[in-house]
């Protein structure tokens, strides 16, 4: 994270502290240990003898284990050099901090050891908007562990800190007394457990399981590592970026109590450890030919969750997918609708696509079957409640209009879809990508209902729909004179014209028709959209268009992931890869992280990508997008029961071989060189900038 | 709400909100949402002194209510004012659970599927309805 913060985390648990691996929360700042979007410790201060402890050095370990080196003493004077502190901390439920102090003198020490505890129970939306408690605090000291509580009514939730070293704990804390002998060392564990709702055996009386297991998660991650493909390839930067995305993408599956025992890729870190619809579903798509797993669990809670009712604070209809889940004291006191919260366009179509798709790449109908019902029930939201115009398009409206989202698309930020003289769509909007989503929808399903449910007629009426729709659009998005689509249609069914990179969509979803395909690629291709590092959300010269505004002028690397699938599914090849070759160069200036988020300053004025202020890291689709760039570059394609492997690589990125590609197939290896020059001399780029001019 | 509750002596004699859900969840048989469903779910609810167990068994969307006493594999308690509310949509179950008045041992899955089936709140239909194409 940013700001010198440490964070390290475990499913839907994590810990964010400064560099010293001190927590001193303030009531907006995201420092503190979270589970179940609750802030479960909000102070946590360190001090030996007295002394705050100054940071020589820390260890990302594992995702979800740091171990810090200090010494006593703050500035540039160290009090007392003759100690070293260390504290290695690992998550679970809660977290388990190993304490250590070494002696380095020739001469016993006396110290004072002290650890100030307490907590807000802030929940997550609290700490982002800053608002009062309404539930009761109480602090208890009982055999020898410190029990902070909040109670609200029913609920409850609770932190219990306890050592495993002789300690004197009252009510803010614990203190050790503790004889260093010469060169010699002491050390204690500090467990930190979380409860949450607690099973009905133990309501009232919460009771703290033990964090869990280090051993236990290294094996998880070591077996997580070794059922994915093994990647060989020339490039260091690339393998690196590809083990990050990994490992990163185990941190952030989690398998919350009330969702049993799957787990799902979360959004991101630290706002968004949670079920996200959208989310979870783009980052499976992404993931599929690597980690098939995430999608099949991924599918299964969504479907479990599916709505069932037409409930307007939820913005809830029967068949949609849900936007948000979430576990906070105002979700639960239903001051917030996150319950779940419904308010999404897109996952519902993208549910069915996530399904065909993970049918395709692995063969299990099963699971196909098992999910009949919910993906007949998400295609029928589509024609039955999503079409708020009645003009045979997807478009969106909040019906909660205290507390619901806005822009129910992936571009969410209030200013996100404009004209081009910069005024906003008024709503409903129908934003162009929904319409490309909702005919993939109808064609796979058209496909699942031939080929598995045994249903012609569903099939024929899903195809036919497909290709009406595609005609409409095709037509009624189409901005002529500039030959792109369109952003939205906006209420009265005027095209909300800007140029944006949701048409990237549009040609993976394949609603763009052959003729019209060239052009849409010039323009993502194009000096407007194209900053060299990869595609920006609005084109340079629109009027709200901003190189570090979120939705507007920023490059996503998940929303250029998939609209490198898309040039590649129109048989733009080269442009795929030059996208490609833009977002993995740029993952390398973050370590193989990519963030949510970069500026969309041109490449050549900045030389290295510019992180969005406040984006989100690791963030599950930002994971998930290298790895969907090297089935693109790879050109990995499902063909019944066999893979059709179909590489074109950048030159730079020389030789790569994906081995053990698991699906259908049972396992594949794939192969392939770099071959075409991205960027360089007289290189793709100007030659794409030159068609365009 | 439907007679068969209040009727069918075995299914309790009060017509209450909670009763009612059950009777006419009995009545139905066969849920489609529960299609893939397999396990049996207990309600207990507290009412005053008394408890009101309500059982409810499903085999791949074949529904059957009843009020045994036998283990289950997801026990889902509340007190019975509460648990009358969700029956009539008053009351989100989902955020019940999450504020710790409604409560659960044993397999949550069965539960996720079961509040799948509560009535939604009783709201002015809004766009909604409008929105709604003629199909």
């Amino acid at each position: 994270m940013s700001d010198g913060l440490v964070s390290i985390l475990d499913g839907n648990t994590f810990v964010v502290s400064d560099s010293r691996g001190d927590i001193e929360a303030s009531a907006t700042d995201p420092t503190g240990l979270f589970a179940f979007d609750t802030r479960f410790l909000s102070r946590w201060v360190l001090t030996v003898n007295g002394q705050r402890l100054t940071p020589l050095s820390t260890d990302d370990l594992q995702y979800f284990e740091t171990r810090f080196f200090l010494v006593p003493g703050t500035g540039t004077v160290y009090i007392d050099s003759k100690l070293s502190v260390i504290r290695r901390r690992a998550v679970g439920n809660g977290f388990r901090e190993e304490l250590k102090i070494l002696n380095h003198d020739e001469k016993a020490v006396d110290l004072t050891i002290r650890v100030d505890a307490g907590s807000d129970f802030a929940d997550l939306f609290e700490v982002k908007d800053a608002l009062k408690k309404k539930g009761t605090y109480s602090t208890r000291v009982k055999d020898g562990r410190l029990v902070l509580a909040y109670e609200r009514e029913t609920f409850t939730r609770a932190t219990d800190i306890s050592a495993t070293g002789r300690a004197k704990v009252d009510k803010n804390g614990l203190t050790f007394r503790v004889r260093i002998r010469p060169h010699g060392e002491w050390s204690t564990n500090l467990d930190v457990v979380t409860a949450a709702f607690e099973s009905g055996e133990t309501r009232g009386r919460p009771t703290f399981a033990r964090p869990r297991g280090r051993q236990n998660m290294e094996a998880n991650l070591d077996r997580w590592l070794a059922e994915a493909p093994t990647l060989e390839c020339d490039w260091d930067a690339l393998r690196e970026t590809y083990r990050r995305s990994l490992v990163d993408l185990a941190a952030l599956r989690f398998s919350p109590p009330i969702l049993g025992q799957r787990s799902l890729p979360a959004a991101g870190l630290p706002w968004f450890m949670t079920m996200f619809g959208r989310d979870s579903i783009l980052t499976s798509l992404q993931a599929l030919p690597f980690t098939p797993s995430l999608a099949a669990t991924t599918l299964r809670a969504l479907g479990d969750w599916q709505g069932t009712r037409v409930d307007d604070f939820r913005d809830e209809d029967p068949g949609r997918i849900l936007h948000e889940l979430r576990y906070g004291e105002l979700t639960a006191f239903e001051e917030r609708p996150h319950s779940p919260y419904y308010g999404s366009a897109d996952a519902t179509p993208l549910f069915v696509v996530l399904l065909d798709e993970y049918e395709r790449w692995t063969g299990d109908r099963r699971l196909v079957r098992e999910l009949e019902h919910e993906a007949r029930a998400a295609l029928n939201w589509i024609d039955e409640y999503a079409d708020l115009m009645g003009n045979g398009y997807i478009s969106y409206q909040r019906r909660n209009e205290k507390t619901g989202l806005e822009n129910q698309c992936w571009k969410d930020s209030w200013d996100s879809i404009s004209y081009r003289n910069g005024r906003l769509a008024g709503f409903p909007r129908a934003t162009c990508e929904l319409q490309g989503y909702a005919y993939d929808a109808k064609i796979r399903g058209a496909r699942l209902a031939r080929e598995i449910w045994d249903d012609q007629e569903l099939s024929s009426r899903l195809e036919k729909q497909a290709a009406e729709l595609k005609r409409r659009f095709n037509r009624e998005f189409w901005i002529a004179d500039d030959e792109y689509f369109a952003l939205a249609l906006d209420k009265g069914g005027k095209q909300v014209d800007a140029l944006s990179s949701n048409i990237g969509h549009l040609l993976w979803s394949g609603i763009v028709d052959k003729s019209k395909a060239k052009s849409v690629a010039r323009h993502l291709l194009g000096p407007r959209l194209f900053s060299g590092w990869g595609v920006r959300t609005l084109a340079e010269g629109e009027g709200r268009y901003n190189p570090i505004g979120y939705h507007v002028g920023t490059v996503w690397p998940f929303d250029n992931s998939f609209i490198a699938w898309g040039l590649r599914r129109y048989g733009f090849k080269e442009e795929a890869a030059q996208v490609a070759a833009g977002i993995l160069a740029a993952a390398a200036f973050f370590d193989g992280r990519l963030p949510e988020a970069f500026g969309g300053y041109d490449r050549t004025l900045t030389k290295y990508p510019v992180q969005y202020p406040t984006a989100c890291s690791p963030q599950a689709w930002s994971t998930g997008a290298p790895l969907l760039l090297l089935r693109t570059m790879l050109g990995l394609e499902p063909v019944g029961d066999l893979l059709v492997v179909d590489p074109l690589l950048p030159i730079g990125i020389g030789h790569v071989a994906l081995l053990d590609v698991p699906g259908r197939w049972g396992r594949i290896d794939a192969f392939g060189r770099g071959r075409i020059s991205v960027g360089e001399k007289k290189g793709l780029r100007q030659a794409v900038e030159a068609a365009g001019a | 709400m439907t007679a068969a509750a209040a009727a069918d002596p075995s299914l309790g004699s009060m017509p209450d909100a909670t009763a009612a859900f059950f009777g006419e969840l009995a009545e139905r048989g066969h849920e489609p949402l529960l299609e893939h469903t397999k396990g049996t779910l207990k309600v207990e609810l507290a009412d005053g002194r008394r408890v009101d167990r309500w059982l409810v068994e499903v085999d791949n969307g074949d529904v059957a209510v009843s009020r045994k006493n036998v283990r289950a594999d997801c026990t889902v308690r509340a007190n019975k004012e509460l648990f009358d509310g969700i029956a009539v949509g008053k009351v989100n179950a989902t955020a019940a659970v999450l504020r710790g008045a409604l409560t659960f041992d044993g397999d949550v899955e069965l539960l996720v599927r079961l509040q799948r089936l509560f009535p939604a709140p009783r709201t002015r239909r809004s766009r909604s309805t409008e929105g709604r194409r003629n199909a």
